[in-house]
């Protein structure tokens, strides 16, 4: 198998990989590159855990062969969120609010919450902030809480902003 | 290494090129665009991985979208994200505009596109209806030129197209929703997200002095294909819609399917079912 090189910015850092075209995504962030905060739950696309922001769209991870992720793409996974200002107050909300409890579909679902609230044409009615997180399932909470962290959340929004440089805590 | 990672995924910087490789049966690839269907057969085992993959995800030919007079194009790679908020899609094809915030959830969405919801040819697609009702037609392209086929003679039965080995999806005519006329969408499910259909449908219709001067309606999940309802088409032209009509229509709608019963529902069901969506879209068309 011809394997192929690739360089993503993945949480604002250049990282390069070399790997089988069609492995996917999700075995190429878990496994190559180690970051284990995205998760498997069904391989199926249907329960959401394994959601990243691929060129600022929430993607389930596991239904992309990595191959298919062009040169120069932007990735932001669950790590790279509280390095934004955003991903911060979510975690802080999220905490507060009693949102997470197992914990397994809490990264793609702040990955779904912080596509939904990055979008500066964003409808603040709940029918749109649950129709933005429909695609993740949490068989713990019943998503009130998650909702009420969400709605929280979008009140103290701040401003888009790029993500720091590596490092930066700012 | 498992399975799919031994697949070749075939990058064609282009459509000409893409076309070029399909051309020839030694260097033909499946052709791969969200992946949302195959990527999950192909993991599961399903289906086996093919030897090679063609990446027509990036290929720029297969994004456009635009008002071409009174048709719509839509090109084969366009996401259903996409479908549902561009401002043409929701002006001219409504319907096809709301299947498509109906599919998945917003990751599936930003993946899927229009080209693979047809080229799957599952009769659970949520967006067939919405083409059958507009008399869309597909466009498919080979190094031996380029053709357009009415959707409703490309679905030609469960997993089966009228798709040459060489051709590609490329684009999608649908021409524009009439002044006058309405449209509608549905689908049943146990949740409007991720869950696939139990069945689903659209409509097209214009009333003129009271009276049903145009109606189209197709119908998914209840036959090998999406299909149109043509008998119940033709039974309501120029009916007022009335009791009379609303129960004639339910009861030919339920006479007309053929469902069967799989996982997700009974065929008993089906048919009940479509029927009473056949009365609420009449319905939906006599408040307009």
């Amino acid at each position: 198998m011809k394997k192929i090189i690739r360089t993503w910015t993945i949480n604002g850092e250049a990282r390069t990989v070399e790997i089988p075209p069609m492995r996917r995504l999700l075995d190429v962030l878990r496994e190559d590159l180690e970051l284990k905060g995205t998760k498997e739950g069904c391989g199926e696309g249907e329960c959401g855990a394994c959601s990243v922001l691929l060129n600022g769209e929430p993607v389930t991870a596991c239904l992309i062969a990595a191959g298919q992720v062009p040169e120069g793409a932007d990735i932001l996974t669950v790590e790279g969120l509280e390095r934004t200002e955003g991903g911060r107050l979510l975690q802080k909300l999220y905490v507060e609010k009693g949102a997470a409890q197992c914990g397994f579909c809490i990264p793609g679902m702040l990955i779904a919450s912080y596509a939904y609230l990055q979008n500066p044409d964003r409808d603040n009615t709940d029918h749109a902030l649950r129709d933005a997180h429909a695609g993740n399932i949490c068989r713990c909470t019943g998503y009130v809480k998650i909702v009420e962290a969400v709605r929280a959340a979008a009140e103290q929004w701040p401003k888009p902003s790029p993500l720091p440089s590596p490092g930066g805590r700012g | 290494m498992n399975a799919l990672e031994q697949t070749i995924l075939l990058e064609p910087a282009t459509l000409a090129e893409a076309l070029q490789l399909q051309a020839d049966e030694a260097t033909r690839g499946l052709p791969l665009a969200g992946g949302t269907d195959l990527m999950v057969q192909w993991e599961s085992g399903v289906r086996p991985p093919p030897p090679r993959a063609l990446n027509i995800k990036s290929l720029p030919e297969l994004r456009e979208l635009q008002l071409d007079n009174s048709t719509l194009v839509i090109g084969a790679g366009v996401t259903h994200a996409t479908l549902r908020r561009a401002p043409l899609v929701c002006e001219h094809a409504p319907s096809l505009a709301h299947a498509a915030a109906e599919i998945g959830g917003a990751q599936i969405q930003a993946l899927g596109t229009i080209g693979g919801s047809i080229g799957n040819a599952s009769p659970a697609g949520d967006l067939a209806p919405s083409l059958l009702v507009a008399d869309a037609e597909v466009e498919l392209a080979s190094v031996r030129g380029a053709r357009r086929v009415p959707v409703a003679s490309f679905l030609l039965g469960y997993r089966k197209l009228d798709l040459a080995p060489d051709e590609l999806i490329v684009r999608f005519h649908i021409p524009v929703l009439p002044p006058g006329a309405r449209e509608g969408w549905r689908k049943l499910g146990p949740r409007a997200a991720q869950a696939i259909s139990k069945v689903m449908g659209s409509y097209r219709g214009r009333i003129e002095n009271g009276r049903i001067a145009q109606f189209a309606v197709a119908l998914g999940s209840v036959a090998p294909t999406a299909i149109r309802l043509r008998g119940v088409e033709q039974w309501l032209i120029g009916r007022a819609i009335d009791s009379d009509t609303l129960a004639g229509a339910e009861q030919r709608a339920a006479d007309e399917v053929h469902p069967i019963a799989d996982i997700r529902s009974t065929a008993e069901y089906r048919r009940w079912v479509s029927g009473r969506l056949v009365r609420s879209f009449l319905e939906q068309l006599a408040t307009s």
